[in-house]
């Protein structure tokens, strides 16, 4: 029993960094309806830099990842204007496979600057308590602790700001939006500032909890899509319960059938949900 | 002339240029690019009839490769059978996997599809790369054989040794059957409706077709295409192991469809030469090629959707236009 509950509790901090990602994902898909597979890349970035920023620079973990998140939303709104805009008129499919470009360059430009070697970031959140007989590790708590706190300002931002309002008209009717005033332009660059730091501060805290290493973002990216695809596409509750069943069945996967196919099995889960329930377990049908 | 008389003429003397190749070429490395550009024109292929035809983006086509590549090694590795039933009976065997994985990925639209495709891919390349006391893991499996000799009409073909030639016409002419197979089902009814599909897949549905079985049909013959190139690469090779079968495989079979010309038969073949030939070239800048590749794709899909084929076609219609009217 001590080692289910073990097991769940690593899981639910591995579901909080899914949980990140996959909001990002899903504000992006929500809104503008881009598959934007790069975002997984863009969290790698996001998480070298917040290395470097630690590592080199000695600022403390926490300001090394807001800084970093600073630079995440730059990158987005780089990629938004300069990538996916020319084609925003085209067929779904050219958008999708500007996204694939995307991730390669990405990858490409890590491998460039921060070299192919597995990093590590150091935070000094190294204690662990015991509570009966279940061993919690400090860093593992704060991490969850963060993503609750980043989810709570996105949702917010999106319930409670003019820009969140405004964010939500266009995911409702674009052409009514327009129709209202709504800038589109204005908004689909704030959903990829905010998408992309939401990916970089999930980058970060993948780096503190695991490593970052070439290739992890694509795993990244498809994991946020496993999310959503549990959760339903463009549901924010959903991506927070989908991040959730996600980090706790690879860890029950891990600990107690093997942890080289823990993947295979997130897979799994992904491909009998869309058999039986191909609109996500809180979607709308 | 008749124009279909000039453009039979360029595509005779295209295919007898393609059988006499190995007579010209003298450099060995040469040569094993273009069989490994024919390899990749039977995926390209497979590729452009569900990203082309149909519209679906699938991201499995390497993982399916490698299923065909292990499928068709094994049996002849560790049961010794001997090739030439292997290289049969692999596209069967990857088209009865596809089936299995095809039904339910295809219930889902648009990208959904596509992401459930490219997990397909990890799955594969996972279970590839950790399940090694069958397919050896990343250490692989070496010695992998050549076809064995053929008699054909007393001339004795030997495929194994230093000269490539008989390997090379062996490929040529699968390169050839894959796209004779795609043009037949292009110009069919299913072809009509595999490209109806692909402009409007609710108007299809309202017209009474069962969009789901002839989507099936293409990712189907789509995998079984993969298949066979894998069979083929592998016993060109000689070894095997996972590498060549993950993601960004598929992702590079995305971008030979779509340089070429997604939903032309010429669109898969130049694009197939042009990812295994821009590599090599761009060697120079090895460690810019990640950056370099996925650059081209944006620029392409951005500036150039249609890909080179139309785009040279189009610029050929426009030149004997200028021809015509300066008589």
């Amino acid at each position: 029993m001590t080692e289910i509950l073990q097991q769940a509790l690593n899981g639910l901090a591995i579901g909080a960094v899914y949980t990140l990602i996959a909001l990002g994902l899903t504000v992006v898909f929500g809104i503008l309806g881009i598959a934007h597979f790069a975002h997984g890349s863009v969290a790698m970035f996001g998480g070298y830099l917040t290395f470097v920023f630690s590592d080199r620079w000695g600022l403390p973990f926490f300001a090394a990842m807001g800084l970093a998140m600073l630079a995440g939303a730059v990158l987005g709104l780089l990629i938004e204007r300069l990538a996916y805009r020319p084609v925003r008129d085209a067929p779904h499919i050219n958008a999708f496979i500007i996204a694939l470009g995307l991730t390669m360059m990405t990858e490409g430009m890590n491998l460039l600057l921060f070299g192919a070697d597995q990093v590590v970031i150091q935070t000094p959140y190294r204690g662990v308590f015991n509570v009966a007989g279940i061993a919690i590790a400090e860093l593992r708590v704060l991490v969850i602790l963060t993503a609750c706190v980043l989810i709570g300002v996105i949702a917010l931002l999106i319930s409670r700001t003019k820009t969140g309002k405004s964010i939500r008209a266009v995911a409702q009717n674009r052409q009514a939006a327009v129709l209202m005033g709504v800038n589109v332009n204005r908004v689909s660059l704030v959903v990829f500032a905010i998408s992309s730091a939401l990916g970089v501060s999930a980058g970060a805290l993948i780096g503190a909890l695991l490593a970052i290493a070439p290739g992890v973002g694509e795993g990244l990216a498809v994991k946020g899509f496993a999310v959503l695809i549990l959760g339903g596409l463009g549901s924010i509750p959903g991506a927070i319960v989908g991040g959730l069943i996600l980090g706790v069945s690879e860890a029950m996967a891990a600990g107690f059938i093997s942890s080289a196919y823990k993947d295979v099995i997130a897979f799994l889960v992904m491909i009998v949900v869309l058999l039986f329930r191909p609109e996500g377990l809180l979607g709308k049908r | 002339m008749n124009p279909k008389i000039l453009s039979s003429i360029g595509l005779a003397a295209l295919l007898v240029g393609a059988f006499a190749l190995p007579q010209l070429v003298t450099v060995p490395y040469f040569m094993h690019l273009i069989i490994l550009a024919l390899i990749w024109v039977i995926l390209a292929q497979g590729q452009n009839l569900i990203q082309g035809f149909v519209g679906y983006v699938s991201i499995a086509q390497a993982g399916f490769m490698g299923i065909g590549a292990y499928f068709s090694t094994l049996l002849s590795v560790k049961l010794g059978w001997s090739v030439w039933t292997t290289l049969w009976l692999t596209p069967l065997f990857t088209t009865l996997v596809s089936v299995l994985v095809g039904y339910p990925s295809l219930r889902v639209k648009g990208h959904y599809f596509a992401i459930v495709t490219l997990a397909y891919n990890m799955v594969i390349f996972t279970i590839l790369l950790t399940y090694s006391s069958v397919t050896g893991g990343e250490a692989g499996i070496s010695n992998v054989p050549r076809p064995p000799e053929l008699s054909v009409w007393g001339w004795v073909v030997n495929f194994e040794g230093k000269s490539n030639t008989a390997y090379y016409i062996l490929v040529l002419l699968s390169a050839l059957l894959a796209t004779g197979i795609c043009a037949i089902i292009l110009h069919s009814r299913v072809g009509r409706v595999l490209v109806a599909i692909r402009q409007n897949e609710s108007l299809a549905e309202a017209m009474g077709v069962s969009t789901w079985r002839y989507k099936l049909f293409a990712f189907v013959v789509s995998a079984g295409l993969a298949g066979f190139a894998g069979a083929l690469y592998a016993h060109y090779i000689g070894f095997l192991n996972p590498e060549p079968f993950g993601v960004d495989q598929s992702l590079n079979a995305i971008l030979a469809v779509i340089l070429g010309g997604s939903g032309t038969l010429a669109g898969p073949v130049v694009g197939a030469f042009a990812v295994t030939f821009l590599p090599e070239y761009l060697r120079i800048a090895d460690s810019y090629r990640l950056v370099t590749y996925g650059f081209i794709l944006v620029v392409a899909t951005i500036f150039l959707p249609r890909g080179l084929v139309p785009v040279a076609q189009d610029l050929l219609t426009r030149a004997k236009a200028l021809l015509g009217k300066n008589k």
